[in-house]
């Protein structure tokens, strides 16, 4: 085992982890903030990158499409949220129909795009940045900073504006909130808009740097769960370090064995969380 | 400036109130005193349009304010501490504060008003970032206490302000209380110390069952013997 792959196999799990964090965002703050466990925002995350794929296909960036999808699926993820509490969805009810909203979803995308793999040809840029031995592709690196800039933006507005303090309130005592001027409606929408809109984003760097098929939706959940659950719900720097523990866990477990085990980390992870440390929920 | 009119609440399918009429007026200190169970905290509750009304009206300055949300009542200026303190009590002092003012109007004066309830609470000044939760149960009445005011409230409504606090604390809240009276702010203070409340209250009214059983001046129920042996006595 050298020094060169161990290290490569370092860099490139950080950089899973940056992913991992960026898919989980939207999902930890709803499941924290709203008690929605919106695994739909898993389809939402496909969604965006089939329609990403759909505008390249036409000549779009993928930059000028995130500018479009973001806006969108801020409203859907709002639509979706006035549904949830006009039928009062509480949590455990939320995973069964947010499943089922995914399921439909899946079929969508599968009876739009056929279930074939596709592939998004056009690179934010070509090539890698060379760290001596090792090698960080520009689009993998580009990733990394949007998640990073998300983590910390979520984070200073959640510990620092009107708006992040009145969320937590409303989490804390509603009612209380409420009678001091919290709109808690309000802020619900959107912030279940705003984790969908981070689906979108998520979607196009799903775009981007892998291939397309419908069923993939689902080889996602036990990896991001984890991410959020070890990290901590609604805890934005925590899924970033969750995600790059389990991301180099994995890639350390490939590099070491074989790839086909490194699916075995983030759920050995999920089910320890869950025995060892229940109240991580 | 409150007027309450003949204000039913249920639970469920048990009537809690039944038929309670009480009035405060500007600048006034009104105490509402009764025994456990006898519809205090649901009553400050439905006036804070937390807890939905069965019947009666509610006017506030005039207005009827029955069917409004909590958030459109304590627009006007109506700010509740309710039982238990209630505190958001996972984020520091300073942020209870600060949702304290979250009204734009309110939030205006955010500088100024965190100046005179740290002047009025100092100890809430040293621990503006610890938070609310690990607070000791006198200081945390403090910041909901501090919470109301930072809403620059014109009717304040206490709610047993004093529940499982050590004597010697008891007695500072009463003088907090008393102050805030002075400085102009209506209050409606539910309590079940009769004596110290009627201390520092202009009128008092007695609650039992869902009922006012007995109204006036402190003197007045002080007069009333039967009164005085069942609800004053105690303390
Ligand atoms: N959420 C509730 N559900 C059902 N009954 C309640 C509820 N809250 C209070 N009650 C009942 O209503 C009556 C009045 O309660 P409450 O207003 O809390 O009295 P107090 O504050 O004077 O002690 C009591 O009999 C109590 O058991
Ligand atoms: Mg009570």
């Amino acid at each position: 085992m050298s020094a060169t792959l161990i290290g490569q196999s370092l860099l490139s799990g950080l950089m899973s982890g940056c992913l991992y964090a960026l898919l989980g965002l939207g999902l930890t703050l709803t499941w924290k903030y709203l008690r929605i466990i919106n695994l739909a925002h898993f389809a939402l995350i496909f969604l965006a990158a089939y329609l990403t794929y759909e505008m390249s296909t036409r000549g779009w960036h993928p930059f000028l499409s995130a500018l479009l999808l973001l806006p969108v699926f801020f409203m859907l993820g709002a639509a979706q949220q006035v549904l949830m509490s006009r039928y009062k969805v509480d949590e455990f009810a939320s995973v069964i129909v947010t499943f089922g909203v995914t399921i439909i979803i899946e079929s969508l995308i599968q009876y739009v795009w056929s279930a074939d793999f596709i592939r998004v040809e056009k690179r934010l840029a070509r090539g890698s940045l060379e760290l001596g031995p090792w090698l960080a592709p520009w689009d993998q690196l580009i990733m990394c900073g949007f998640s990073i800039i998300a983590c910390l933006l979520v984070w200073v507005v959640l510990k620092h504006t009107w708006h992040g303090k009145a969320l937590r309130a409303q989490l804390d005592n509603p009612s209380i909130a409420a009678a001091f001027g919290v709109p808690n409606r309000k802020l619900s929408l959107a912030l279940a808009g705003m984790g969908s809109a981070f689906a979108a984003l998520g979607g196009v760097f799903i775009a981007l740097l892998f291939t397309l098929t419908p069923s993939q939706i689902y080889s996602w959940f036990g990896v991001i769960l984890a991410t959020v659950l070890l990290g901590g719900l609604g805890s934005t720097f925590g899924a970033l370090a969750a995600g790059m523990v389990i991301g180099v866990g994995e890639s350390l477990t490939m590099a070491l064995t074989a790839p086909a085990w490194a699916p075995i980390v983030p759920f050995t992870l999920l089910i320890l969380i869950l025995i060892l440390w229940p109240e991580r929920l | 400036m409150l007027k309450i009119d003949r204000l039913c609440v249920n639970h469920g399918l048990a009537s809690a109130l039944t038929g309670v009429s009480i009035e405060v007026n500007r600048n006034e200190l009104v105490a509402v005193i009764g025994p456990n169970g006898a519809g205090k905290t649901t009553l400050v509750n439905a006036i804070a349009r937390i807890l939905p009304v069965h019947a009666g009206d509610i006017f506030f300055e005039g207005e009827h304010v029955t069917n409004l949300s909590p958030l459109e009542l304590g627009a006007r200026g109506v700010a509740l501490i309710p039982e238990g303190r209630r505190l958001f009590t996972t984020m520091t002092v300073e942020e209870n504060l600060d949702i304290g003012c979250y009204r734009t109007l309110a939030r205006t004066h955010r500088a100024a008003s965190l100046d005179h309830v740290y002047d009025m609470f100092p100890v809430l000044r040293e621990r503006r970032k610890q938070i609310a939760g690990t607070l000791s149960g006198g200081q945390q009445q403090m910041v909901a206490i501090a919470r109301a005011l930072m809403s620059r409230p014109r009717l304040l409504l206490i709610d047993e302000p004093c529940l499982g606090l050590a004597p010697i604390i008891v007695s500072q809240v009463f003088e907090v209380i008393a102050m805030i009276r002075d400085s102009g702010v209506a209050i409606l203070l539910i309590e079940q110390n009769a004596v110290k409340a009627l201390k520092i209250a202009q009128r008092g009214y007695i609650l039992d069952c869902g009922n006012i059983v007995a109204q006036g001046s402190p003197a007045e129920l002080e007069a009333q013997g039967e009164i005085k042996a069942a609800y004053l006595g105690a303390h």
